[in-house]
């Protein structure tokens, strides 16, 4: 038999065994095992955790070091015209900045720095040089490669460089008051990249992080817009006019395939803009646009039954309203038919128009074609047309010939389109309307109206009476009205200083645009015969553009022979060598 | 008992160089995968000022001249000419005949 071997410390009591379960536990070797495997998983716990630290420690020391030190700056996407080319996209550039507690003779950095950046603030960068508390100064941002590599040669300990996004445009100042501009960190401010900033939206970026959006698409075509601009800049030199402007409108769907004012600006210098003879004429100024109005009052009259284009009209003695009275310039001597009024463009005519329609027809007409009421557009609000406070007699007759009216060029081509494309409402809009987009067609004036106007305008310009003559072009028909517009100034109207303007839509046998022409100031020049006239330089500008941008917008040019033959066909062989020399 | 003991350390050890292992790896894989991004990164941004610059060289400012220097003008009436609808059918075939009526409009 066996006997229990009981251990006595020295000195003292034998140690008490643990008893019950526990003492089971220890007695078969459980409790060794238990802690045993506690040891491992500890172990294994403790490779887990550092696993766990090492996989997440990279990303935490990246973040905060960004965190701390890069401003924050906005990915644009990318701005194309309405064929995908491109007009406004974001680059790296470098830009440059100082670590003051690093620079170690700034008045070396700054002499340097100056022999690169002569328009350098000397004063101001070596004052912020001395202030070594701070660890970040900006020098110059958004430097060209070349710029950045000559200072890189510098050596300067101190400065260092940090990729940015910036805005390029390729296309120089092509359609610059459409685009707009951005601020210095990649914000939109103006024209159409405020609206990608407002609508479109943009992403706040650290750094220089290129967005992936897709690319946001203008109504307009770089092109036509192209041929606008250069036809106007043409026009200004051979006129000696001060300014220009000009907007091709597609009538049906509202899209703007061109908006030009000269001087142009040039987005990549929104420091231009600031220049009060750069203002956008198109859309953000108001004019008192003169003749070119009687194209609305006669749609008025028209369109109230108030008259038909047969109609003959008394126009042998000026009209006398209160201390004013209005003649025309080239007195008939007879009586004008409604038709007549618009070729010979009577100030008499269209008055007496206005006064048989009256006040209130007059005032709801001009509201209906929304002449009267601020509208908005993706690069802006449009200037806000300046209206009489009240419409007694004289008010309606002086704006029956577009004079006590002013109105922002865009908002009076969206009106005029509503008279040439059947009457239906036209909304403006410098984005592309999808081709299965639904149309408006909330309809503003009677067909038959607009099918008159239609046809006094072409008669404008083949009649050898009409004012807008001028503006034929082989191979298109083409329709139009004139306006020279005396401006207002301090006192009374401006002697010898007019807006010149032509309003012109084609093909006539079926609208599809719609070209705005206005000169600005013209001078009398051998080109138009001594005259200011708009018939002798914007009509025959309007025409220039319209032969340019005919084939750009895919419009074949007939011929009236040729038109009157009933198999023509499209030379194919003389195509095939246009297209591909 | 130890044998167990020492079977489990021996598994706990392996297992430390086998996570060590794997983490290695994964570090290996992350450190690609950033190479990967940054020449993304750099391609994405050669990209965009590849794109400006084609831009660029392709404005209407540029390419016009070019265009008038080759002999190119816009499209005129004169590029237009009537076929007699005989002499068309002897010359074009019906897809011809069809592609010239749609030109006509019929």
């Amino acid at each position: 038999m066996e006997r229990a071997i009981t251990i006595t410390p020295l000195g003292g009591k034998p140690a008490r065994r643990p008893q019950g379960k526990l003492g089971d536990a220890v007695a078969s070797g459980r409790l060794r095992m238990l802690v045993a495997s506690l040891a491992i998983a500890v172990a294994f716990m403790a490779v887990a955790g550092q696993l766990v630290r090492l996989a997440l420690s990279s990303q935490f020391q990246v973040t905060s070091s960004l965190n701390a030190t890069i401003a924050e700056s906005f990915a644009r996407p990318d701005i194309v015209d309405r064929h995908g080319h491109l007009l406004a996209t974001d680059v790296e550039a470098q830009s440059l900045f100082a670590d003051p507690a690093r620079v170690i003779d700034r008045d070396e950095v700054v002499e340097k720095l100056a022999s690169i950046f002569p328009d350098l603030n000397q004063v101001e960068l070596r004052k912020n040089l001395s202030n070594r508390r701070r660890r970040f100064v900006w020098i110059r941002r958004g430097l060209s490669p070349k710029t950045a590599q000559r200072i890189h040669n510098l050596g300067l300990p101190g400065l260092a460089f940090r990729r940015e996004l910036r805005r390029a445009y390729p296309g120089g100042a092509l359609a610059g008051h459409v685009l707009g501009h951005v601020n210095i960190d990649n914000k939109g401010v103006a024209g159409f990249e405020r609206y990608l900033d407002e609508v479109v939206g943009v992403e706040a970026v650290y750094g220089a992080t290129l967005a992936e959006r897709a690319p946001a698409r203008l109504s307009i075509d770089i092109g036509v817009q192209y041929a606008v601009e250069e036809e106007l800049a043409t026009a200004l030199n051979r006129f000696g006019a001060r300014g220009a402007a000009g907007i091709v409108l597609d009538i049906d769907t509202g899209e703007v395939l061109a908006s030009a004012s000269l001087p142009d600006v040039d987005p990549a210098r929104p420091v231009m803009s600031l220049d009060p003879s750069r203002i956008d004429k198109v859309a953000s100024s108001t004019f008192e646009l003169g003749s070119v109005f009687k194209m609305v009052t006669v749609a008025m009259a028209l369109d109230n039954a108030v008259v038909s284009l047969d109609t003959l009209v008394d126009v042998r003695e000026p009209l006398t309203v209160g201390r004013f009275t209005i003649r025309d310039l080239h007195p008939a001597g007879r009586p004008l038919s409604v038709a007549e009024i618009f070729i010979r463009s009577s100030n008499v005519g269209a008055g007496v128009l206005a006064l048989e329609a009256g006040p209130q027809r007059s005032r709801e007409f001009l509201e209906r074609l929304r002449l009267l009421d601020p509208i908005k557009t993706e690069i802006g609000p449009v200037a806000a047309p300046q209206v009489p406070d009240q419409w007694q007699e004289s008010e309606i007759i002086t704006t029956s010939y577009g004079h006590g009216i002013a109105v922002a060029p865009l908002q009076f081509a969206a009106a005029a389109a509503t008279l040439l494309n059947g009457g239906h409402r036209v909304i403006p809009t410098f984005v592309k309307r999808q081709p299965d987009a639904e149309r408006d067609t909330v309809p503003l004036i009677k067909p038959a109206t607009s099918d008159d106007i239609r046809r006094i305008m072409r008669r404008n310009v083949t009649d050898p009476k009409g004012t807008g003559k001028r503006a034929d072009v082989a191979g298109y028909p083409v329709g139009g009205k004139t306006g020279t517009a005396e401006i207002p100034g301090a006192g009374g109207y401006k002697k010898d200083a007019v807006i010149s303007s032509f309003l012109a839509a084609f093909p006539m046998n079926k609208p599809k645009y719609l070209v705005f022409v206005l000169l600005f100031e013209p001078k009398g020049t051998g080109d138009s015969g001594g005259e200011v006239f708009a018939g002798r330089n914007a009509a025959p500008t309007a025409g220039r553009i319209i032969r340019r941008i005919g084939p750009l917008l895919g419009l074949l040019p007939t011929s009236e022979a040729a038109a009157a033959q009933s198999n023509r066909v499209f030379d194919a062989t003389r195509l095939a060598k246009y297209e591909t020399r | 008992m130890r044998l167990h003991i020492l079977a489990a350390l021996a598994i706990a050890l392996t297992s430390a160089f086998a996570l060590y292992g794997i983490n290695y790896d994964t570090r290996q894989l992350e450190r690609r995968v950033q190479a990967k991004e940054r020449a993304i990164k750099i391609a994405r941004r050669d990209i965009a000022v590849l794109k400006a610059e084609r831009a660029h060289l392709g404005r209407p400012e540029r390419i016009e001249p070019l265009a008038r220097a080759q002999g190119l003008r816009p499209a005129t009436e004169r590029q237009l000419f009537a076929v007699p609808a005989e002499a068309m059918a002897d010359v074009f075939s019906d897809t011809a005949q069809r592609t010239a009526r749609a030109w006509r409009g019929e």
